[in-house]
């Protein structure tokens, strides 16, 4: 009873206020930076290393001294992932021993619920779209494609990097393997961030969120009702939000 | 006036000799000197005979500056059975200047000089081959004093020349080919005896293996260059690969001709490649096919001593540059192999992995971002049609149907006993109850019919349209 009150309350004010939510840390906000600045110089150096006969890359790579000179950058890149990268498994794991890592992002049977929802809503064979907790399935895959995808880049990336040391206890072919997954791998990476990440973020709609820390309400309810709904059904606490 | 006359025939007199004097007299400026001497015109009415009665019996001989004698005999059989005796060259067509008895004065240091002065004669009817020396390695050893290095007649000889080419096919007749390497070995004959051991040299000079390349196949026969540079080491891969990419030779002897395009395709091979068409004296440190294989001193691979398929050979090679490497560190080189199921599997397996996941993932992603970007479209549409609903604002809350609002009101009418707020269980285990319920809810409601973009998401229905 007094809870419908209360929720009428808070319809009132949320029709006559608009509200923003804090939806990123200034840590992930942050890390996200760190990611695309190296991972652009990644790719600019790698590229023309991985397609090394063409002359494009031949411009840039026209004498020993400018290869040497091209793959420190692209190493010094890679040492400052690979930082983002223990940061971020770090503050997960102290996050997880204090009990308060959220399982937001973990993939669940829902998200493969909601995927096929929205399949059949785009091949107009249903007329509802499915309703998003704090991160929807194309968030929470992109997320993880690109965990892996990263992983398999560090871990390749260091086998090429350190040929020496790996083949003292695997076997070499390794290292033709690694050097294949690896340029693979990247071109993946690659066509993923440019049409999945960058459409969804930027053509289909624009979402500046990761960069402001915050969304505004309209979109939080549009975009993510279930956890507009946890947000606001309590006391409104930006902190709560979406605070790590 | 007569004076006056005279005066003008005499400084006309002056200024005519005068110029005669300065047109004849002048100092002539000094062109380029003619360095070439003046081809004397050969007395070819000197025949062979001529010359043989003194010089085709043992006895002539001349002084020479530091005392040595040189030996003016010459065997007539000699130049009679070499390729210049067969076709009708006469001594003076070569020995030009020498003319008749009492020949002009000849004068030579020792007798090293005098093959060098005389070596001058060849270029009268093999100019472009001379033309080729003069960019030679030996030509270069030679202005720089070393009067050992090889000119025309070190090879070919003077008086023996033999026949090299088949004058049909312009091709090197087979006993040519034999010849060569003994010729180089007069000086090079440490090289000469690696090279008998090698798998070509062994082939050539047992069996006079016509497939194998012989000294000059690499080094080029009149314009041999520096094989110590780096422009030659990066060239070089071409050089074992006119042979080693043609199958008509390696399919004799089972030997893959992909060994060139293996090699480009990994670390190595892509490096020196690389660098060859823009910077081809590039010092570039990465093996090519004579760092690992040998350079005359070249096994077959699979030679159970020296080749390079016993991973300890191959890991010598590997240690020049690589000196922590361990056994293991030698079949990270594929070894000119293509990836297969058998070989190297693993490098195949990954290989074919990605040939199917980037089409996949470009493909899935392709439709699902068509899919969205369509019908974002057609919502865009549809909403600037509708009535007074442009902008997704926030609307009185009686009039819209939110999803939140839905939830409050359906809870709190039929369920009174569930809360709003979140209980104590995780948000995971918070957004599954939720999404059940608001199943429940809108298959069993009839909502809204408006075209409330607001409520895209959620369980609202979208009105039946185009």
């Amino acid at each position: 009873m007094s809870n419908a009150k209360q929720s009428n309350e808070l319809i009132e004010q949320l029709a006559t206020t608009e509200r923003s939510f804090i939806r990123f840390t200034l840590g992930q906000r942050w890390e996200h930076v760190i990611v695309i600045i190296s991972f652009t110089i990644l790719l600019f150096t790698g590229l023309p290393q991985k397609y090394r006969t063409t002359t494009w890359s031949q411009t840039i790579l026209s004498t020993p001294e400018r290869v040497e000179m091209i793959r420190q950058i692209h190493h010094i890149a890679a040492v400052v992932l690979i930082a983002e990268v223990i940061y971020h498994l770090g503050f997960a794991l102290y996050l997880l021993f204090k009990r308060k890592l959220s399982g937001e992002m973990f993939p669940t049977w829902q998200d493969f619920k909601d995927a096929w929802q929205m399949i059949k809503y785009l091949l107009f064979l249903s007329k509802r779209k499915p309703a998003f907790g704090k991160y929807n399935f194309e968030q929470k895959f992109t997320y993880w494609f690109i965990f892996f995808g990263i992983g398999i880049m560090v871990i390749t990336g260091l086998i090429l990097w350190f040929p020496i040391f790996f083949t003292q206890f695997l076997p070499g072919g390794i290292i033709p393997a690694a050097k294949l997954a690896h340029s693979s791998e990247a071109i993946v990476a690659v066509i993923f961030i440019i049409t999945w990440h960058v459409y969804h973020n930027h053509l289909e709609r624009q979402n500046l969120s990761i960069f402001t820390g915050r969304l505004n309400e309209k979109e939080y309810r549009k975009f993510h009702p279930l956890e507009y709904q946890r947000i606001t059904g309590e006391k409104p606490e930006p902190n709560e939000a979406g605070g790590r | 006036m007569l004076v006056r006359r005279f005066a003008i025939y005499t400084l006309s007199g002056i200024f005519i000799l005068s110029i005669f004097f300065i047109l004849a007299y002048s100092p002539s400026v000094i062109a380029a000197p003619n360095l070439q001497k003046e081809t004397p015109i050969p007395l070819l009415s000197i025949s062979d005979d001529t010359c043989l009665e003194c010089h085709g019996k043992p006895g002539p001989t001349y002084q020479l500056q530091n005392g040595d004698t040189l030996d003016l005999y010459i065997n007539p059989n000699d130049h009679a059975n070499s390729v210049h005796g067969k076709l009708g060259y006469a001594c003076v067509q070569c020995h030009r200047d020498v003319g008749n008895y009492p020949h002009p004065p000849f004068i030579a240091k020792d007798r090293r000089d005098v093959s060098i002065q005389l070596n001058q004669t060849c270029q009268y009817c093999h100019s472009s081959q001379n033309e080729l020396t003069k960019d030679s390695v030996h030509a270069r050893a030679l202005e720089n004093g070393n009067s050992n290095a090889a000119i025309c007649v070190d090879c070919h000889t003077a008086h023996t020349v033999k026949r090299l080419i088949d004058p049909q096919t312009q091709e090197l007749l087979p006993e040519a080919r034999l010849w060569i390497p003994q010729t180089c070995a007069k000086c090079h004959n440490e090289i000469y005896q690696k090279y008998q051991e090698s798998v070509h040299g062994s082939a050539l000079i047992g069996n006079g293996n016509p497939d194998v390349p012989t000294c000059i196949d690499c080094h080029g026969v009149h314009n041999i260059e520096d094989p110590t540079t780096a422009q030659f080491r990066l060239n070089s891969p071409q050089i074992c690969a006119k042979c080693h990419t043609d199958p008509e030779i390696m399919d004799k002897y089972g030997i893959s001709t992909q060994v060139l395009n293996t090699y480009v395709a990994d670390f190595h091979g892509t490096s020196i490649l690389l660098f060859e068409p823009k910077t081809p004296d590039a010092q570039e440190n990465k093996p090519v096919c004579y760092d690992c294989h040998g350079v005359h001193d070249i096994k077959a691979v699979d030679d159970p001593e020296k080749g390079l398929q016993v991973k300890e050979n191959i890991l010598i090679r590997c240690q020049v540059c690589h000196p922590d490497a361990n056994t293991n560190f030698p079949s990270a080189w594929l070894s000119h192999y293509i990836p297969s199921p058998t070989v190297y599997p693993v490098v195949y397996y990954i290989n074919l992995f990605y040939k199917f996941f980037i089409p996949t993932v470009v493909g899935g992603m392709a439709v699902l971002v068509t899919l969205d970007f369509t019908t974002a479209r057609r919502k865009k549409r549809k909403a600037s049609k509708s009535t007074g609903l442009e902008t997704a604002e926030v609307k009185p809350p009686t009039e819209e149907s939110t999803v939140e609002e839905t939830i409050v009101e359906e809870i709190t009418v039929e369920e009174p006993t569930l809360e709003v707020t979140p209980t104590e269980e995780t948000a995971l285990d918070e957004s599954n109850n939720y999404n059940e319920r608001i199943k429940d809810i809108s298959e069993s409601q009839e909502l809204s019919q408006d075209t409330d973009l607001e409520s895209d998401y959620g369980n609202e229905e979208v009105p039946d349209g185009e």
